[in-house]
């Protein structure tokens, strides 16, 4: 697609944009005409593609330091450049130049609809917060091929730019994003399956189609107050909600919790609760509530001092196809809900 | 569906009566549901209280 | 156990009596069709429809499709529409390039409901875009429940799909496609060196429990079903049927059964194939963790196997049931691949597993059924007259929706890519 060179703008760290070390860690944005710097590099990646019309350096301690603001600084630099692509770093295995890449990207993608591309090694920090939201081509720990790095970036850049289609994440070279797309594979899923097998079963690499979870560790705190002194909170994500759903939480990919107030109730009637989960056969559930959330049992045990109490506020939500990003932060804002009010330990019953 | 809860890191998992019921029961009298009801919370409490280092299933004795 | 599959090609699909095949022309009485399977007391209104490849047509309320099959001796999907009789062993009547789509006309979850797109981007997704469509629309009698009006309208495909492929009785095949697999243990030395592999194939998911007349398996609705072993031959002659749950899965697929395909195909060369365990997804957890020893008894020690491919029916809790009997493999020594279906509900790849067994990392993927999909203008709806407005126009459904594109036996080439 021969067409009129693109407008490139770059923004490198006070290193690269050869303001100096370390000691120039803490200047501002600022923006000069053209390439300087490693932005050299881009322009001569480039070629006729496109022309590098200005560098927005910034020092990595002012970005770490001023964090969004800092961004929003750089992002009316880089409008007032009008570019068509913004190439950030590459960064390498600095840090902070590498979360400030990240940030500027997905800045610059989300308020101003401009494709952005950086670049950085695989340990950096900025990998992990921003491959998901910025495409960030996979670079070396150090600068010394410059214009070998670089030329990935660009041309990742260019296909951006020109809205061409890309390759997978290992053919083009940057980390995958996390997202999927629907293709249409070379051989149905029965023949790449036995092929797989057989590749397994002979010793022979194979590439899975699926990467395998990985989720972090969680800290397991113990209930070190003696039960009799405890304040306990009952969650659910099976569905619990009172009649009308007050609070329309959705019967699939939820996201949306509600907080019933179980004050004064030594149970749950029956015909007070509704249940919309669309993941099992709620008419158990529903002719009887603690058989999700035992109210009665808790309350039993409240008044018989074997726990100190019942919190009074159930929270409740449907936990069929909820992405997980919903139920993170479902269940950090209902964390901290708990924790605000005094509640030492949760049970949460799920299906 | 306690492998799924393994996988994602909750760390006490106890183990429930069934997807449809998972505090309750099919076949027992509403006595002898509450008093499964109880147990399966009562073992939850003492989870609470134990040590645990990576996703532990407790289940009923 | 011997079974031949005669199979004629067929071009071109016309209403006309009597019902003959002609070269690859195949003209159906529908009169005598509609009088045969409107005499089921179940159902009322009675309609067929033919549609074509290339037709800017779209098909709707999809429940089921079935492949046009008919033994040329013996009974026909025995223990549902034909008597208990033995599948897989003898010749069969196939007919290519012609299927059977059931409509559901009675839930007004139509959500849970396929279309078919014969023109358009969407045909070219899905095999029954490329195929001559005879479509059977019926509605429940007065006080037909729906187990049984489901069973009815199954019933009705199913003898449709016979008298289609009765039509080529008289002509001569244009191929014939044997496919013959000793009992598992009699291997001829020279092939012992062969890697054994099985295939462990997951029929029904207890997440919707089966009515009574809702048969799988030889016409059994599996209600307590442990895992078992059948011939290969047997889940390509109408012996395993889909219930009456569900996307991403058609009688047809099972009929044309991908994997087992895959594996014949390299029998003798590449593996062994060494059998089929049908299993159950079950629905509570100690339940789960018994079928997963049994099936992995059975490929391990019964079939001696070396290696396994998975497939699952159904959603998250067979995902897992799935996973937790490659995993009980696994520990035995028996190496393992698992076709999944994307979990995600938001394109992330990070839900597309509900599970992390070790030793269970061989996956391959039959797309993501989430994923958005344009359904373009057409020009004529059938199958589902209520819901022609909408369906005429363009609207936004997901791959799910269309029929034959997310297929969870690995019959398609649809693969969600993760970028």
């Amino acid at each position: 697609m021969a067409s009129e060179p693109l407008r490139v703008v770059c923004y490198v760290n006070q290193f690269f944009g050869q303001l100096g070390g370390e000691e120039k860690a803490g200047v501002g944005p600022q923006v000069t005409d053209g390439a300087v710097g490693a932005a050299r590099a881009v322009q001569q990646a480039l070629g006729d593609a496109g022309t590098v019309v200005a560098t927005v350096i910034c020092g990595d301690n002012y970005a770490a330091e001023r964090g969004e603001r800092a961004v929003a600084e750089m992002l009316a630099l880089v409008r007032a450049a009008r570019p068509d692509l913004v190439i950030a770093g590459p960064a390498f295995l600095a840090g902070r130049y590498g979360v400030a890449c990240g940030a500027l990207c997905a800045a610059v993608q989300a308020q101003l609809k401009i494709p952005a591309v950086t670049g950085m090694q695989a340990e950096n920090p900025g990998v992990e917060l921003y491959r998901r939201q910025v495409h960030v081509v996979a670079t070396g720990a150090e600068a010394t091929r410059m214009l070998a790095e670089v030329t990935r970036l660009v041309a990742l850049g260019l296909k951006l730019a020109r809205g061409e289609a890309l390759g997978t994440p290992a053919a083009e070279g940057y980390f995958a994003r996390g997202v999927t797309r629907n293709v249409v594979a070379g051989a149905s899923a029965a023949d790449r399956a036995t092929a797989m097998l057989l590749d397994k079963l002979a010793g022979r690499p194979f590439a899975s189609e699926v990467p395998r979870p990985a989720f972090p560790g969680v800290p397991a705190p113990r209930l070190i107050k003696p039960l009799a002194g405890a304040t306990i909170a009952l969650v659910t994500d099976g569905g619990l909600v009172p009649q009308g759903n007050p609070d329309g939480i959705e019967a699939l990919n939820a996201t949306r919790y509600g907080a019933y107030s179980i004050e004064g109730k030594a149970s749950l009637e029956a015909a007070q609760y509704d249940n919309p989960h669309r993941g099992y056969d709620t008419s158990w559930v529903k002719q009887d509530p603690h058989r999700l959330v035992p109210v009665d049992v808790a309350r039993e045990l409240e008044q018989r001092g074997a726990i100190g109490k019942l919190h009074e506020t159930v929270y409740s939500t449907v936990g069929v196809a909820t992405t997980l990003a919903h139920s993170a932060r479902m269940g950090q804002e209902i964390a901290d809900k708990l924790r605000a009010a005094g509640v030492d330990a949760v049970i949460l019953t799920s299906t | 569906m306690t492998p799924v809860a393994v996988m994602v890191g909750a760390n006490r998992i106890v183990q429930a009566a069934g997807i449809i019921h998972p505090l309750g029961s099919a076949e027992l009298s509403p006595e002898d549901e509450k008093t499964l009801r109880r147990r399966i919370v009562e073992q939850a409490l003492q989870a609470l209280r134990t040590e645990v280092a990576r996703p532990t299933v407790f289940t009923a004795e | 156990m011997r079974l031949e599959l005669r199979w004629s090609e067929v071009d071109e699909l016309v209403a006309g009596s009597p019902t003959r095949l002609a070269g690859k022309r195949l003209a159906v009485d529908l009169d005598a069709l509609r009088t045969l399977l409107a005499g089921d007391a179940r159902l009322t209104g009675l309609r067929l429809d033919l549609v074509h490849p290339g037709e800017r047509c779209r098909v709707g309320r999809v429940f089921d499709v079935v492949a046009p099959r008919a033994r040329l001796e013996g009974e026909d999907f025995p223990g549902v529409l034909g008597g208990v009789a033995r599948a897989g062993d003898g010749a069969t009547l196939a007919l290519a390039g012609v299927a059977v789509v059931a409509t559901d006309q009675q839930t007004d979850s139509v959500g849970t409901l396929a279309v078919i797109d014969m023109a358009g981007p969407n045909a070219a997704l899905s095999a029954f875009g490329a195929t001559h469509n005879l479509v059977i629309s019926a509605w429940p009698a007065p006080g037909t429940e729906r187990p049984d009006y489901l069973a009815a309208v199954r019933l009705a495909a199913l003898k449709a799909a016979v008298a289609l492929a009765r039509a080529a009785r008289e002509a001569e095949p244009d191929r014939v496609e044997v496919l013959a697999l000793p009992p598992s243990p009699r291997v001829p030395v020279e092939l012992a060196h062969l890697p054994r592999v099985a295939y462990v194939f997951q029929i029904h998911s207890h997440q919707r429990p089966t009515g009574l007349d809702e048969g799988i398996l030889y016409g059994d609705p599996v209600r307590r079903m442990l895992p078992t072993i059948v011939h290969p031959n047997e889940v390509l002659d109408g012996a395993v049927l889909r219930g009456f749950m569900g996307r991403s899965v058609t009688t047809w697929a099972t009929q044309n059964h991908p994997v087992i395909r895959a594996l014949y195909a390299r029998h003798g060369r590449a593996l062994w194939f060494a059998g089929v365990v049908v299993t159950v997804a079950q629905a509570t957890e100690p339940e789960r963790v018994r079928s997963a020893l049994l099936t992995a008894g059975l490929v391990a020690h019964a079939l001696g196997a070396d290696g396994a491919v998975f497939t699952k029916i159904g959603g998250g809790a067979p995902h897992v049931d799935m996973a937790q009997a490659a995993a009980q493999c696994e520990a035995l020594g028996v190496r393992t691949t698992l076709l999944v279906e994307d979990m995600s509900t938001d394109g992330s790849a990070e839900g597309m597993l509900l599970f992390d067994f070790p030793g269970v990392d061989a996956l391959v993927n039959v797309g993501s059924s989430h994923e958005p999909l344009t359904l373009p203008p057409m020009d004529r709806v059938v199958g589902a007259d209520d819901l022609a407005p909408r369906l005429l126009g363009e609207s936004r459904a997901t791959y799910g929706t269309l029929c034959g594109a997310i297929e969870q036996v690995g019959a398609t080439r649809i693969m969600a890519e993760v970028r």
